[in-house]
């Protein structure tokens, strides 16, 4: 019944989407508020009741139904139960729409009496995407589909999804994305307004693109964090093409939001913004398409399915055609006044979209180049790690360079010598904090010297201007969101670098009271022991952690069995502080051999999630910042 | 009987791949038994199996994968670095059986020129536009 | 300049759009590697045979006939289900059948083969894998068709089925056709 429901929604959110395509393009301008307002309350209507009919589907084990059957069980808790519904690629999709039609609404909210065309051609845009994956969900991935046969217990959950990271994680993810859907449908918007239409489009752009890039930063953390805690390999970022298919599009959003400034300020790059937008959007449809088709093989990769592959392939081709077509064929009513002095502001940001545009395309190159060996010469080779971290990783210097004084440079036209007497106190600084983080790591390579100067660099500046700005009140011309996403940024790669250079590992089989020391810390192995879990059964290993004869924690890794799927996990322990993390993981083994045990001093990584996060809210105040001026307009 | 079957259809169609992660999971990648006493040669055997990708299970090297032919592997790279054998020599008698696909860090031959390169060339398009920037706007 | 700015992104697009396509249309199994040592020599090795006590070396002990190479366990599933397929190849009277015993117990062996027959010529055994990876082998079972000069010309990796068997037997003939 409630799954007829939620289907009978699907469909007929379906037929609204193409209503409001159909409006977009027949009805008079000066009634069409009035037709948009029924369809587009009524498309987020019927999602919502569809989305929440397979919630409810999800929450009461309703076995006939193909989608709980093979991804419920009735022993799951009832929070993953609910997170179960966007587990699947099913129910994945089925919240990638009810995100999309979110954003619908909220473009039909932009509606005012000087904008009926702008808003009217954006909500025309967003209908096709809307239809496209309505119908995609509908004929390929229904999440309503029946079992033939009776079952009373589901096929159980993934245990290695059941985890608090990952249950948020797409959502967040998916505000991303689909954030970047209403940036395209702005520029579409744009490119077919008339001469005489010409509206201020970048302003209603840019809370879009911040929103969507804030939302992807804590997505894509939230997969790392996931990675770190879930995997147990003691790393975070894999350059996995799943992790790829959300980086680029981060890229690029990167990009995005820096060229808007531009634009608003000095009125330049307007075309470039336009195509980054769609860009932007047509490579998030794509890692969308490669990570759920199957055509790479990866660790997260979806079932494999050929025709659903095709349909949104063919979907991304005509929405890639159709929009770098339209691109091609009005661009050039906004080629004008793109050239400005190096030294300058704009200067800077067309450095940063410059080395955003070469990561995002040698990262996409990564991912997509076994592809093409596998075409062009019938062979197969894998781009792993090494590839990435000797072809990226040196790339993002001299942005991050530039990124530390951009923020104080003058538009127009700025003074090398004044830049940098201004820049003498961060330099200071960078050196002190370097000097310090050395001091107390101990260790030196290139690669570590780099980045903690890189993070220094940023972060001290970014101290300095928030200092300049709060407490001596000296009127600026940065905003707080911008340097507070900065800072972040700047903590984010202290974090990365600590991690990685200086990571200590120790793998050793262990007896009952056998002890290792690690950097400071003495760990004993006291005690093992069974446990059972709502849904599994583990051991449950407890180290004791001393530094000096203090106790510091007792460490508590498991592995669990999962009788139900008959799947083993292996539940990390980590003790986090503000300078290290100690991770843990208990291997196999048994009472007379010992167990083996792998364990990690992982320095500074809190700094990588407390970077992310300060990102996020750098990105959403300037948000709030942005959202006033469309008001204002 | 005919239950069982269906669930195990839908189990290898959906979990299969995921299960094959899992059991990989679950005891951890290379053990303390593998270790070279000879902390140099150790280094250098740790060095390569990082770059040796797990032929089963996609995206993982050797040294993190417990798969068993990860665990021959393993045990053949060490046995070659004892032998004195270096990383060159190591990577070309694996590729040589298993194609360049065994390795994480992809070699430089025709068919990756344009991996290698493009980058680069990118790099000299972004400094280009850069240049040709400049250089109209001191014209402005 | 102009011209190229504007297109450049559409052509780029268009071209991984097709590489897609093609990669979706053909029928491919993404997690497949082609073996390198198709059209080398086969690997050298010693060995022992799995019930005779005699030492097999390669390559001087295959013969100049059309020699099939299947690695197989009995403690893996597929190998059971690929059996009688083997069985069916082995009544060619053209070609021969090295069975490669791959990291297995001999007894058990035995009595396998003793319950669903034994259609190899030779049973050699592959106690710790590393003849395995001296024929790039990743997943058992595999099957290996070496020509009359001692050359493989044919990998595959996964149970045999009536396609494979099918595509087998093609290949054989072509080879056949060749010397």
């Amino acid at each position: 019944m409630v799954a007829f429901l939620g289907n009978t929604a699907l469909l007929l959110a379906s037929c609204l989407a193409a209503a409001q395509l159909f409006i977009s393009l027949k009805i008079d301008k000066y009634k069409i508020i009035k037709y948009h307002k029924f369809v587009v309350l009524g498309l987020l209507l019927f999602t919502l009741i569809s989305f929440f009919s397979l919630m409810y589907s999800h929450i009461v084990s309703d076995f006939s139904i193909k989608n709980v059957f093979e991804n419920s069980h009735t022993t799951k808790p009832l929070f993953y139960k609910i997170s179960g519904v966007w587990g699947n690629h099913e129910g994945s999709m089925l919240l990638w729409i009810l995100v999309l039609s979110i954003f619908n609404y909220f473009i039909y909210k932009l509606y005012n009496k000087n904008n009926l065309i702008f808003v009217s051609k954006i909500l025309q845009n967003q209908a096709i995407i809307c239809l496209g994956f309505l119908l995609f969900t509908y004929l390929t991935s229904n999440p309503f589909d029946k079992t033939v046969a009776k079952f009373s217990n589901g096929l159980g959950f993934n245990p290695i999804l059941q985890d608090p990271a990952l249950a948020i994680h797409p959502p967040l993810l998916y505000l991303g994305y689909v954030g970047f859907s209403a940036a395209f449908s702005i520029s579409l918007a744009a490119l077919q307004l008339q001469d005489n239409e010409k509206i201020n489009w970048n302003i209603y752009m840019k809370p879009f693109v911040l929103y969507a890039w804030s939302f992807l930063t804590i997505g894509i953390a939230l997969g790392s964090i996931w990675a770190y805690y879930e995997l147990g390999w003691g790393g975070w970022w894999f350059w996995d093409p799943v992790e790829n298919a959300s980086f680029m599009p981060w890229l690029l959003g990167t990009a995005l939001i820096h060229s808007l400034i531009t634009l608003e300020k000095r009125k330049s790059l307007e075309s470039w913004v336009l195509l980054l937008a769609i860009l932007t959007f047509l490579l998030s449809v794509i890692g969308t398409f490669l990570v759920r088709s199957g055509i790479l093989t990866s660790v997260h990769t979806f079932a494999l399915d050929p025709s659903r592959g095709i349909y949104i392939l063919s979907f991304t081709a005509l929405l890639g055609i159709y929009s770098l077509a339209l691109f091609g064929l009005k661009e050039k009513n906004y080629n004008k006044n793109n050239f400005f002095s190096l030294t300058s502001k704009e200067g800077t940001i067309l450095l940063n979209n410059i080395i955003m545009i070469i990561l995002c395309a040698s990262v996409f190159l990564g991912t997509i180049y076994p592809l093409a060996v596998e075409v062009f010469f019938k062979n197969k080779i894998s781009v792993g790690e090494p590839y990435y971290n000797s072809i990226v990783l040196p790339i993002m210097i001299p942005a991050i360079i530039v990124m530390g004084i951009a923020p104080i440079m003058y538009w127009k036209k700025d003074n090398i010598f004044k830049i940098l007497k201004k820049s003498i106190y961060p330099i200071i600084l960078t050196f002190f904090i370097t000097i310090t983080f050395f001091y107390i790591y101990e260790k030196y390579s290139l690669a570590g010297i780099i980045g903690i100067i890189l993070a220094s660099w940023i972060i001290s500046n970014t101290l300095i201007y928030l200092f300049a700005k709060i407490f001596l009140k000296i009127n600026t011309n940065y905003s707080i969101g911008m340097t507070i996403a900065h800072l972040g940024i700047g903590l984010l790669i202290l974090g990365a670098t600590g991690s990685s250079v200086w990571q200590e590992e120790k793998i050793i089989r262990m007896n009952i009271n056998d002890e290792i020391k690690i950097n400071k810390y003495n760990v004993t192995f006291s005690k093992i022991k069974e446990i059972s879990g709502q849904n599994y059964i583990a051991i449950q290993g407890n180290f004791l952690v001393q530094s000096d004869g203090k106790f510091i924690t007792n460490l508590k890794p498991e592995n669990r069995l999962y009788p139900i799927t008959q799947i083993f996990t292996s539940e990390v322990s980590i003790h986090t502080n503000l300078s290290r993390d100690l991770y843990l993981v208990l291997g196999e083994g048994n009472s007379d051999d010992g167990w083996v045990v792998r364990l990690y001093h992982n320095p500074l990584v809190i700094w990588i999630w407390l970077g992310s996060i300060t990102i996020f809210i750098g990105g959403l105040l300037s948000v709030t910042k942005n959202k006033k001026t469309i008001k204002n307009y | 009987m005919k239950l069982k079957k269906m669930i195990k259809k839908y189990f290898t169609l959906f979990f299969s791949f995921i299960i094959l992660i899992l059991l990989s999971n679950y005891t951890y990648s290379v053990e303390p038994e593998e270790f070279l006493k000879n902390k140099e040669q150790e280094t250098l055997a740790r060095e390569i199996t990082k770059n040796i990708r797990c032929l089963v299970c996609q995206n993982q090297s050797i040294d993190d994968s417990d798969a068993t032919l990860a665990k021959d592997l393993r045990i053949l790279v060490r046995s070659k670095v004892k032998e004195g054998k270096s990383k060159k020599e190591i990577y070309n008698f694996l590729t040589a059986r298993y194609g360049d696909f065994i390795l994480l860090n992809p070699p430089l031959n025709k068919s990756t020129y344009l991996l290698w390169f493009l980058p680069i060339a990118f790099l000299l398009i972004g400094i280009y536009v850069i240049y040709k920037f400049s250089r109209l706007s001191k014209k402005l | 300049m102009k011209i190229n700015f504007i297109t450049i992104p559409s052509l780029i697009f268009i071209f991984i759009v097709s590489i897609f396509f093609y990669l979706l249309l053909i029928d491919r199994d993404p997690s497949e590697i082609p073996s390198v040592l198709i059209d080398k020599k086969i690997p050298e090795f010693k060995t022992n045979y799995l019930s005779k006590n005699e030492i097999f070396i390669s390559p001087e002990n295959f013969s100049n006939r059309i020699t099939l190479v299947n690695f197989f366990a009995t403690w893996c599933k597929p190998c059971r289900d690929e059996h009688k397929y083997i069985k069916e190849l082995s009544k060619k009277m053209e070609i021969e059948i090295i069975g490669i015993n791959y990291k297995d117990d001999a007894k058990k062996t035995i009595k396998w083969l003793n319950e669903l027959g034994n259609p190899y010529s030779d049973v050699i055994v592959d106690k710790n894998g590393k003849i395995g990876i001296e024929w790039g082998v990743y997943g058992i079972p595999e099957t290996f068709i070496v020509d009359s000069n001692k050359k493989i010309q044919f990998r595959h990796v996964g149970p045999i089925n009536k396609k494979i068997l099918k595509n087998i037997n093609l290949k054989i003939n072509e080879i056949k056709k060749n010397d």
